[in-house]
């Protein structure tokens, strides 16, 4: 349940984030969006067993799942790289671009 | 043989363009030679199967497997209609290929390569013409049938500058035809569940549904009309007359246009019974063949005359198809043969004189002398063929057309109205066929025209005289014409021409259409009179173009709807559809299996408080800074929750991509607004709903979804197998690297493009200027040099203890906590320190060179990868002892891995962090030998400097402001201190 509803905040603030004006805004949302997806992946390898997953362990019942941790481990450095050009973007762009829709010179006055 | 054929003319087609760079326009005569090698080899090989009496009708099949899986292989089949078409295909391709080394244009030696994107094509051209009247396979004959439409594009979209605009009009109604076709294949396919086309004519279903056998055969003969040029789709074919002569005569001959034509001969034995194939056949057939007729007599250029003429040809042909029976049919493939030869001779010969006099405008040559014997005889001949005057070809298959007519099956005025239309084309065919060598030839008065060389005529001359030994010796093509006429039918047709039947009343027909048609050209100065001005008050080129446009303008429409420059409503649309498709699923699921292995524990819900909070806080933030700091409140919460739950590797990665985001956004603060706009009432209130909604989706979707069964099998897997199977004893590092290594090199490669992008944008685009920060100079700690001593000092001492532990996790990764990705970040985190403590944007820069890194990462992994088929398969890896020590290749590959993180990280820091005038100098280096690999520590930008001038000074002191903020903040910008506004 805990995770469910951790997923559901970063979602809601996500969503939130993206539908704003700002490029820096729009990308602290979809840095959101990667932890959300992040969460979920680790909501479907199961939250009640927690012992790390080394070795040959003798009880199952007890070790979490590997495989969403690999999965989440490759997602969260791919999601970092993104972050970065989606960085760069804000910055490249035509000077308005910072800003979806109001004139960046306003803003900073 | 089939296969070696058509694998012949691919060939000849790929090594086009390599002897006409050698040769110039005298590769045709070259190219010529396997065509006709072909022609022979298909002729031998047909006698071969119809001499063994194994088989009721003689084919030969060849087939390789293609597609397996969907069952569609290379099949080709060899039968009669097969047999007429490919011989036509090859000898008429021979001729004009022939003929294009003297009709193009004397190139000199540098200038040879001109004509080789022709010669390549005009091959390409007859190698997919051979492909199409060979394939026993309905997707292969759909890929050659496009094959076809494609070369025509690209040899009329070549001519010259006024081509485009018809080649592409070619192009839309061709490819719609080419849709209507895939259509028709589709359907066959899936209703017969066989593509092979002569399993396809034989099945039970289009006895059994009649319904979905007049819906085929309407697409069929609409994709046939398409390429055939018949109403309402004959606009293209006059309109491609813009094409060099040599692709004309063969467009309109053997290639292109024939093609509509063997796809209704070859479908005619399914669908000839279909009151619906035949009405439409007939009806378009001969309103088409009259249309032509009328119209080539109002032109004026000599190709667009002959253009009309082969669309009214083809209307007649045509109409026979689609009477159907066995005389109709075996007509229709005699009539084929005499067209081909009639007008590609006509074709070649306007080109000949097009040539000499330089014009083809019928006004113009009016005013010359030709004094070109050869020309005017073949010409002459070919024309009286078309025209059907006895002794000729064109004749003996007229006749037999007007017998299949009269003979026609249904009501009884059928017959009748057929002749008679047929007739009525006929005589319109004598008087345009007149007008063509009348108006080319008859001037006699003006300039002289001489003759051309005889390389040039030869091949028309060949054309127009196979026409008249055809003619006076028609039984000759008995053979051929039963064989084709039988496939077309699909029972025995023995056909025997003769010129002379008796006193038949096609032969009064005949003459009747003759004695008009004389007097028309007697006349013809009246009969054009009347008919030049009676345009057609529309025009169906004017309708391919609206067509277009209207298709234009309504993709415009479309995408409108959707169009707007800001993010937020296109960020929405996902937002809210998937919101509303999990909740509609929510509202409509009654049942959930109990949960099993998902339980939260207080911690848990501490941490969802955590993260509440910190979610709340990015939310209102109204400045940069502020926004950048919460972030990371929600990005440790989870990391300490990826711990929690078992996950120290995953918790280990977040925890140093948390700080490295954050450094890599410190960087663009001098290039963004400082602070946030502040949005309105409604778009608050609207990003809020939305929010909500997908939010609650998202919670109400996790729980319902997850944690309801038990572990994977794959996890059981992993868990149990995975140490003895690789020998590590970090599972998760081993399935990133033993397992799942396919998975982890793609995702380098993602981060390597994902690094090459940052450098292509920050070198392509100027980044945004930098706001500079005031510097109070009577602060203590305005000197970049003095203010960045202590974490100077920090990171000289921690430096080598980073890059040491860097080392560290990386070799121990495949047994305890660590590897390549997380060795690769904290040595990153390394550089980002030195970065950091650098006093000037010079001596921050890193010097190594990060492009190649990256590229390095991906190869090592590649590499790896490929050492993997060592023991059977691409990334297995290999478990190698050396003096006793057991060793892997999965730690080469997570070298790789190492390689190319950092140089993502090293890209982001070197790029963005450099002012914007600078950016363009930090092109990467070539490695130099010796140079500093990634492992080693950077000192460069630790060390003290000298002394720096005012100038530079001003620069420092800006870039230490980007660097290192929270410094200079302390001391004077205050109001930009990171703030949290609470709602």
């Amino acid at each position: 349940m805990s995770a469910a509803v951790i997923a559901g905040l970063l979602v809601f603030g996500a969503v939130y984030l993206l539908m704003q004006r700002e490029m820096l805004r729009v990308i602290l949302g979809f840095v959101l969006l990667g932890h959300a997806g992040n969460v979920v992946l680790m909501a479907a390898g199961g939250s009640a067993r927690r012992h790390e997953p080394f070795g040959a362990p003798e009880d199952l019942s007890t070790v979490a799942d590997p495989l969403p941790q690999a999965f989440v481990l490759t997602a969260i450095v791919i999601a970092f790289s993104i972050t970065i050009v989606m960085l760069v973007l804000a910055v490249t762009g035509r000077d308005e671009d910072d800003d979806t829709e109001t004139n960046p010179e306003e803003v900073r006055s | 043989m089939l296969l070696a054929c058509l694998a012949g003319a691919l060939l000849t087609c790929a090594l086009a363009p390599l002897l006409t760079r050698a040769l110039g326009r005298n590769a045709g005569w070259l190219l010529a030679i396997p065509l006709l090698g072909a022609t022979a080899l298909i002729a031998l090989g047909y006698d071969d199967a119809a001499h063994s009496p194994a088989q009721p009708t003689p084919a030969v099949v060849e087939s390789v497997p293609w597609i397996p899986s969907l069952d569609v292989g290379l099949a080709l089949r060899l039968d009669g209609l097969s047999l007429v078409f490919a011989l036509l295909v090859l000898v008429i391709g021979a001729a004009v290929l022939c003929y294009a080394a003297r009709y193009l244009e004397r190139t000199d030696r540098t200038d040879h390569g001109r004509h080789a994107g022709f010669y390549a094509l005009m091959t390409g051209f007859a190698a997919a013409m051979l492909a199409l009247v060979l394939a026993d396979d309905l997707v292969v004959f759909y890929v050659a049938w496009e094959a076809t439409t494609l070369c025509s594009f690209l040899l009329i979209a070549r001519s010259g500058d006024g081509a485009r605009e018809p080649a592409i009009r070619t192009l839309l109604v061709t490819v719609a035809g080419g849709l209507v076709l895939l259509a028709a294949v589709t359907v066959m396919i899936v209703v017969t569940g066989t593509t092979r086309i002569s399993t396809v004519l034989t099945h039970d279903v289009w006895g059994a549904q009649p319904g979905l056998t007049m819906l085929v055969a309407v697409l069929v003969a609409v994709a046939a009309f398409t390429k055939s040029a018949q109403f309402p789709f004959q606009a293209w074919l006059p309109d491609s007359m813009v094409a060099k002569t040599p692709v004309s005569a063969y467009l309109h001959a053997a290639a292109m246009v024939k093609a509509g034509i063997y796809l209704l001969l070859r479908f005619s034995p399914v669908f000839s019974g279909v009151p619906a194939w035949t009405v439409l056949l007939v009806t378009v057939g001969l309103f088409t063949a009259v249309f032509g007729a009328v119209a080539a007599l109002r032109r004026y250029d000599l190709k667009e005359l002959l253009a009309y003429s082969t669309m009214s040809q083809l209307g007649l042909l045509t109409a026979m198809i689609g009477v159907g029976t066995a005389a109709a049919l075996s007509a229709a493939v005699v009539h084929t043969i005499a067209h081909a030869l009639f007008k590609s001779a006509l074709f070649m010969g306007v080109g000949v004189v097009d040539h000499s006099a330089h014009t083809r405008d019928l006004r113009e040559l009016a005013r010359m002398n030709p004094r070109m014997p050869v020309t005017a005889t073949l010409m002459v001949l070919a024309a009286a063929s078309m025209a059907g005057i006895p002794l000729l070809l064109g004749f003996v298959s007229k006749e037999s057309m007007l017998a299949a007519f009269l003979a026609a099956p249904g009501p009884s005025w059928a017959p009748w109205l057929l002749t008679a239309t047929a007739a009525l084309a006929s005589v319109f065919t004598v008087a345009y066929s007149a007008r063509l060598v009348l108006g080319a030839l008859g001037g006699r008065n003006g300039t002289v025209v001489r003759e051309a060389p005889a390389t040039f005529w030869a091949a028309p001359a060949a054309g127009a005289l196979a026409g008249l030994v055809l003619g006076l010796a028609p039984f000759l093509l008995d053979g051929l014409a039963s064989a084709g006429a039988s496939a077309a039918a699909g029972s025995t047709v023995e056909k025997h021409l003769a010129v002379w039947h008796g006193p038949v009343p096609e032969l009064f027909v005949s003459l009747a259409v003759l004695a008009t048609g004389a007097v028309l050209v007697l006349t013809r100065r009246r009969v054009h009179a009347v008919l030049a001005p009676r345009a057609l008050p529309f025009s169906a080129l004017d309708g391919v173009d609206r067509a277009r446009e209207g298709m234009i303008q309504l993709g415009g429409v479309v995408g409108s709807w959707t169009n707007s420059p800001a993010p937020a409503r296109h960020l929405a649309i996902p937002a809210v559809c998937l919101s509303v498709v999990a909740l509609l699923a929510v509202w409509s699921t009654s049942e959930l299996p109990p949960v099993r292995i998902a339980a939260s524990e207080p911690f848990d819900w501490l941490l969802a408080l955590l993260i509440a909070c910190g979610v709340v806080a990015m939310m209102n933030a109204r400045s940069l800074i502020s926004a950048i700091v919460v972030t990371g409140v929600v990005g440790f919460s989870i990391t300490v929750w990826f711990f929690d739950l078992g996950a120290t590797d995953v918790a280990m990665t977040q925890l140093l991509v948390e700080i490295l985001t954050v450094c890599v956004m410190v960087l663009l603060l001098r290039r963004l607004p400082a602070r946030f706009s502040s949005p309105g009432a409604r778009r608050r209130v609207v990003a809020l709903l939305v929010a909500g909604a997908a939010g609650l989706a998202t919670t109400a979707g996790v729980w319902m979804l997850t944690g309801r069964r038990e572990a994977s099998p794959a996890s059981e897997y992993y868990l149990t197998h995975g140490y003895d199977e690789t020998g590590g004893s970090n599972l998760v590092n081993t399935i990133l690297v033993d397992f799942r290594a396919l998975d982890t090199l793609g995702e380098l490669t993602v981060l390597g493009v994902a690094g090459l992008t940052i450098a292509a944008l920050l070198h392509g685009r100027r980044p945004a200027a930098d706001d500079p920060a005031p510097i109070d100079e009577q602060s203590p700690v305005s000197d970049p040099e003095t203010n960045t001593v202590f974490v100077r000092t920090a990171a000289r001492l921690l430096g080598p203890v980073i890059v040491a532990m860097s080392v560290i996790l990386l070799l121990r990764g495949h047994y305890e906590p660590g590897g390549g990705f997380i060795s690769a970040l904290v040595g990153g985190a390394g550089f980002t320190l030195t970065y950091l403590a650098a006093p000037s944007d010079e001596r921050a820069r890193v010097r190594l060179p990060y492009l190649w890194l990256i590229g390095a990462g991906v190869a090592v992994g590649t590499v790896t990868g490929l050492l993997g088929y060592l023991d059977g398969s691409f990334l297995r890896p290999l478990h190698p002892s050396i003096l006793g020590f057991e060793l892997t290749t999965a730690l080469v590959f997570d070298v790789g891995v190492y390689l190319a993180v950092i140089g993502v990280i090293l890209a982001a820091f070197n790029l963005l962090g450099r002012p914007p005038s600078d950016t363009t100098k930090v092109l990467p280096r070539e490695p130099e030998p010796g140079a500093a690999g990634p492992d080693d520590p950077p000192g460069s930008g630790a060390s003290p400097g000298t002394s720096t001038g005012a100038g530079e000074r001003r620069r420092t002191a800006r870039s230490s402001t980007a660097t290192n903020p929270a410094t200079t903040r302390s001391s004077h910008t205050t109001h930009e201190t990171g703030e949290v506004t609470p709602r």
